[in-house]
């Protein structure tokens, strides 16, 4: 309690989107708790995970929506986009059908988030190189064309799952520096927070100060 | 207060227990409690449910409230009662209500819950219906889609633990002859673990129909594509709130919390993710008599007892926050004895229920003919604007 909630100076909203089954929740924990969930369970409607990271020495709180993959979810998820700072856009080199969706998750992504919204599409399951369907290449040019950053990453093994994360978190943050993303518009998914509210401003209760100081 | 333990093994193959052995299987069952002690993770052996470990997995041997002879009439009423069921239901209703209130002895739950959900009347109706469904090729997207789900349901129960288990291939089954059975859902993710619980406790044809009663009478229009029902139950779970605990509704509020957020696994998933085992098939003995008034009950308490001290409220200074402590509440608030007593007291009626739900379904009306209208004037410009008007 002693540090108090505010030891980040950003929150940036993410959100994970998809087809079903191509392994978001799994990154996201991989992410989060740098481990592989074998059997994860399934996405009903949306869950959460967080984790503070550093960029340029700046603590950044990442709070990241993990949407359900299913269709018919959809008119429920699409009320998580608004306010996203970034969107990791998933799908499954070893299933072309997931490739060959992503233009309507771009189209809802562009649609409901705003202009200045990071987008980082992830061809997840990199590990599983023999029963590949999507060339690197071929995503890498999707990518270009639409102005993604992108990456092939694997949740099993880790690799790059940690790079695509932050990457996001480096654009949003250059936009920051670059005066182009409005901090007081709630639409942009970036909130500022003071760093040491209890020790920066007078709070008006005393009676919780003194509880929060354990020095 | 508490009752009903559940046998020792309830997979689908052992689940034909007949009364004069579920002591004996109760007698076991403790005995591997108590081995399962001292595991927490992943234990040797399952536990009372099945479970080798995971969340769902019970460390400690359940409190047995009953004295052996209290269960032994507790069981012979419900067998004189499910054997004269039709005359109970139809003149004596709140006797069946005050029953399942009090908990269903494990040993009849499953006849129990297959009368209650009225299955054996499908299953009377289309005596070969899952065999002739389970027969037909079915859609091949949904197929697909089940596949991929069919590993992931409760992968810590023995029934699902590994693909050479039959639970895997039931549940394979029981969801793709539901798709057959009723195309307009299909198949929707949420009814996988309902489908995979109604498996542990019930022979797969039987668990069939059972859920077939449960996805399209007491859960119906939940998992139709647009999800329409389920965000109306958001809006009245919303308003109920109020009432029962105006501090957390008011918290709720302030931060924009919106009850999809947490409500949506809750009753998507019919308590099956949310609840330990005990809970659950308490809860679902009183769901299964009384409708999805229950899961509302339940929710308002989780709600209610996890947000309600003003010290948790005070720590839930955001969005995030307050979800962390609704999706994964204190397990206290999550136990038998807590749920089932806080269920049946709130200060809510029937009432309240019917109320808030004709509101519900009055806004719901409202916002679809506004949408039409949006709709009309993108589409056709100026002369929809005639239609809608003749229509008004």
């Amino acid at each position: 309690m002693s540090a108090g909630p505010y030891n980040y100076s950003y929150i940036f909203k993410y959100i994970i989107i998809g087809d079903m089954g191509v392994g978001k929740s799994c990154l996201l924990h991989q992410f989060t708790e740098k481990k592989f969930m074998a059997s994860c369970p399934h996405t009903i409607g949306v869950e959460f995970g967080t984790r503070i990271i550093e960029v340029d020495k700046q603590k950044i709180k990442l709070q990241i929506w993990d949407t359900a993959g299913q269709e018919r979810f959809r008119a429920v998820t699409r009320s998580y986009y608004r306010g996203a700072a970034g969107a990791l856009m998933v799908y499954d080199i070893t299933r072309r059908s997931t490739y060959n969706h992503l233009s309507s998750w771009l189209t809802d992504t562009r649609n409901l988030t705003n202009p200045s919204t990071v987008i980082f599409l992830i061809g997840n399951k990199s590990d599983l190189e023999s029963t590949r369907e999507v060339t690197y290449e071929e995503a890498k040019n999707f990518a270009d064309e639409h102005g993604l950053l992108f990456a092939e990453a694997s949740a099993m093994t880790g690799q790059n799952v940690e790079e695509a994360f932050l990457e996001t978190a480096r654009k949003i943050y250059q936009s920051i520096k670059d005066g182009r993303l409005d901090l007081n518009s709630s639409e942009t998914g970036v909130q500022h927070k003071p760093a040491q509210p209890g020790r920066t401003t007078l709070s008006n209760d005393a009676q919780t100060n003194k509880e929060n100081c354990s020095c | 207060m508490a009752a009903a333990i559940m046998a020792a093994s309830p997979t689908s193959n052992s689940s034909a227990s007949s009364t004069s052995v579920s002591l004996l299987q109760r007698q076991s069952s403790k005995n591997a409690d108590t081995v399962s002690v001292c595991s927490t993770s992943s234990s040797m052996c399952p536990d009372r449910h099945g479970f080798y470990g995971g969340n769902q997995f019970s460390e400690k041997p359940k409190k047995e409230t009953l004295t052996r002879e209290q269960i032994i009439a507790r069981e012979k009423k419900w067998i004189h009662m499910t054997s004269h069921w039709a005359e109970y239901m139809n003149t004596n209703y709140k006797k069946v209500r005050e029953r399942c209130r009090k908990g269903i002895p494990g040993a009849v739950r499953q006849k129990a819950w297959f009368l209650l959900t009225g299955a054996n009347h499908l299953m009377g109706k289309f005596p070969e219906g899952y065999r002739q469904m389970l027969d037909q090729p079915g859609n091949p997207q949904i197929i697909d889609e089940i596949r991929k789900d069919q590993h992931r349901q409760f992968p810590h129960h023995e029934m699902f633990i590994d693909d050479d288990k039959p639970g895997q291939k039931e549940l394979y089954n029981v969801l793709k002859a539901y798709s057959v059975y009723n195309p307009t859902v299909g198949y929707c993710q949420a009814q996988a673990p309902i489908a995979a619980f109604l498996l542990m406790q019930l022979p797969s044809e039987q668990a069939f129909w059972c859920f077939v009663a449960v996805c399209d009478k007491y859960l119906e229009n939940y998992f139709t594509p647009g999800l329409e029902m389920l965000q109306r139950d958001a809006g009245m779970l919303n308003r109920l709130l109020k009432k029962t605990s105006p501090a957390a509704y008011r918290h709720l509020q302030k931060h924009n919390v919106d009850p999809l957020l947490y409500m949506t696994d809750w009753f998507l998933c019919a308590m099956t993710r949310t609840l330990p085992w005990d809970t659950l098939l308490r809860v679902w003995d009183c769901f299964l008599c009384e409708g999805v008034r229950i899961f509302f009950k339940v929710a308002l308490v989780i709600i209610g007892a996890t947000l309600g001290p003003q010290k948790v409220r005070a720590q839930c200074n955001g969005l995030c926050e307050t979800l962390a402590v609704l999706r994964s509440p204190p397990k206290k608030f999550l136990e038998e004895d807590f749920i089932m007593h806080h269920i049946f007291r709130l200060n809510i009626t029937i009432e309240d229920f019917h109320r808030e739900h004709k509101k519900q379904e009055m806004l719901h009306r409202k916002a679809k003919l506004e949408q039409q209208k949006t709709q009309q004037q993108q589409n056709g410009g100026g002369s929809s604007s005639y239609g809608s008007g003749r229509n008004s």
